[in-house]
């Protein structure tokens, strides 16, 4: 039981995935416009994730590894059509918003990493818990980033008023250069956050990398 | 050897249950995905044309075919259970590809028929330039109108193109022109089909 709960909770904040892997980012600032949409995407990923997971699993001994990726790609692509036909059918205006990126979510790299790297190794009560975790974790990361833009960009959140009367929007937010302003903004939180908890921890902090000469090798300063 | 059969054996399988389990849900969910992007593609162009109607136009559509045996979605607008008029869709050529025009006529009880106006349901044109064909200046030229003579004003006519926008102008006033053609040859089924 405690491992089960341990693939689910690494999705929520240890493995969160456009934060914490910076997987599957072109939905994450494709979408985020309004936090409807974001949660739309999300809700579609969960459902495309978590089945994945489970059908990967079931099949993970009769898949011979040589054709393994075809088959996980063919596994997510019908999911994927399988949601489209279904937002299509119920919710209409969510599929004219979100367009072209309901059938990219096939080739969104955390579907096809977590088959590769966890589903096809696991059984399917732990690949469900996996699935389920992070497609909750990336839900969450776009509705909060939708909700983010959306309060600054147009001054609403879920299409409610939340500003105070005569808010002049920042439609800098809402614009494609603001998802990665805002993303950013986030990433940077969130490093700090984390090495704020190492500090209580007592640990040492944790330091990006370093750009030194040895790294690149584009011009022919001496090495120091 | 049998690691090939194996590979081929369940990568068709596999692909097989897929083809099957997506054509059963696009059989299930057919209908509603039909009436879905009616309402939501074609709904709001129906709502900008007849704005006094108390039935659903997208509800009772039905389909009629022309001379050519082609068929149309013709959507009929009610009034106290009367038919009003009746809308669908036609095609002309505009700067960024097809460009989409519901076009409705009013049924007149004695016997003459007149255009109701016109909306955009789909079209590619420049923002700010051909868009402008959205726009009640250049849509309500066409309210009211008489079936015969509708052509820009460098044509003949007496219908304003947008300025800057001769080829969606064009394009629109064509679409409108098909449909009038359209509709002169399956006039005579309308009342069979919606009543009067």
């Amino acid at each position: 039981m405690s491992t089960l709960w341990k693939e689910f909770s690494k999705g929520l904040w240890r493995d969160l995935p456009p934060f914490r892997l910076v997987l599957g980012l072109c939905p994450v600032l494709a979408v985020t416009k309004t936090a409807d949409n974001g949660l739309g995407m999300g809700l579609a990923v969960i459902f495309v994730l978590t089945l994945s997971n489970v059908f990967v699993s079931l099949l993970r001994n009769i898949i011979p590894s040589k054709v393994r990726i075809a088959c996980f790609i063919v596994i997510a692509a019908s999911l994927v059509v399988c949601v489209e036909l279904l937002m299509q059918a119920f919710a209409y205006p969510l599929y004219q918003q979100l367009g072209i990126f309901v059938p990219l979510i096939v080739v969104n790299c955390i579907i096809l990493g977590r088959a590769e790297a966890f589903a096809s190794k696991n059984t399917v009560l732990m690949s469900t818990a996996d699935g389920l975790g992070l497609g909750i974790g990336f839900a969450l990361s776009l509705t909060f980033l939708g909700a983010l833009r959306e309060t600054f960009g147009y001054g609403t959140l879920f299409g409610k008023s939340v500003m105070w009367s005569g808010f002049e929007p920042f439609t800098f937010m809402i614009e494609a250069p603001g998802a990665f302003v805002c993303l950013g903004l986030v990433l940077a939180a969130m490093n700090a956050l984390t090495n704020w908890q190492r500090g209580v921890k007592g640990l040492e902090a944790v330091e990006g990398p370093k750009h030194d000469c040895k790294a690149c090798g584009m011009c022919n300063t001496p090495l120091k | 050897m049998m690691e090939m059969i194996r590979m081929v054996l369940v990568l068709s399988l596999i692909c097989g249950a897929s083809g099957f389990t997506l054509a059963t849900i696009r059989d299930a969910t057919a209908q509603r995905v039909e009436e879905q992007e009616l309402t939501y593609v074609q709904g709001p162009a129906l709502n900008q044309i007849f704005s006094d109607i108390d039935n659903n136009p997208v509800k009772d559509r039905a389909r009629i075919a022309d001379a050519q045996g082609q068929e149309h979605i013709v959507f009929p607008a009610r009034k106290d259970g009367k038919l009003v008029g009746v809308a669908f869709q036609s095609f002309g050529k505009g700067f960024g590809g097809d460009l989409g025009i519901m076009v409705g006529f009013a049924v007149d009880q004695g016997g003459k028929n007149e255009l109701a106006g016109i909306g955009v349901t789909t079209m590619k044109e420049t923002p700010g330039v051909g868009t402008r064909i959205t726009e009640g200046d250049f849509r309500n030229q066409f309210v009211s109108h008489p079936l015969d003579d509708v052509a820009l004003k460098s044509g003949g006519g007496d219908i304003a193109a947008v300025s800057g926008a001769t080829v969606s102008s064009t394009g629109a006033v064509a679409a409108v022109n098909h449909a009038i053609k359209t509709f002169n040859e399956i006039k005579d089924k309308i009342p069979s089909e919606f009543g009067s």
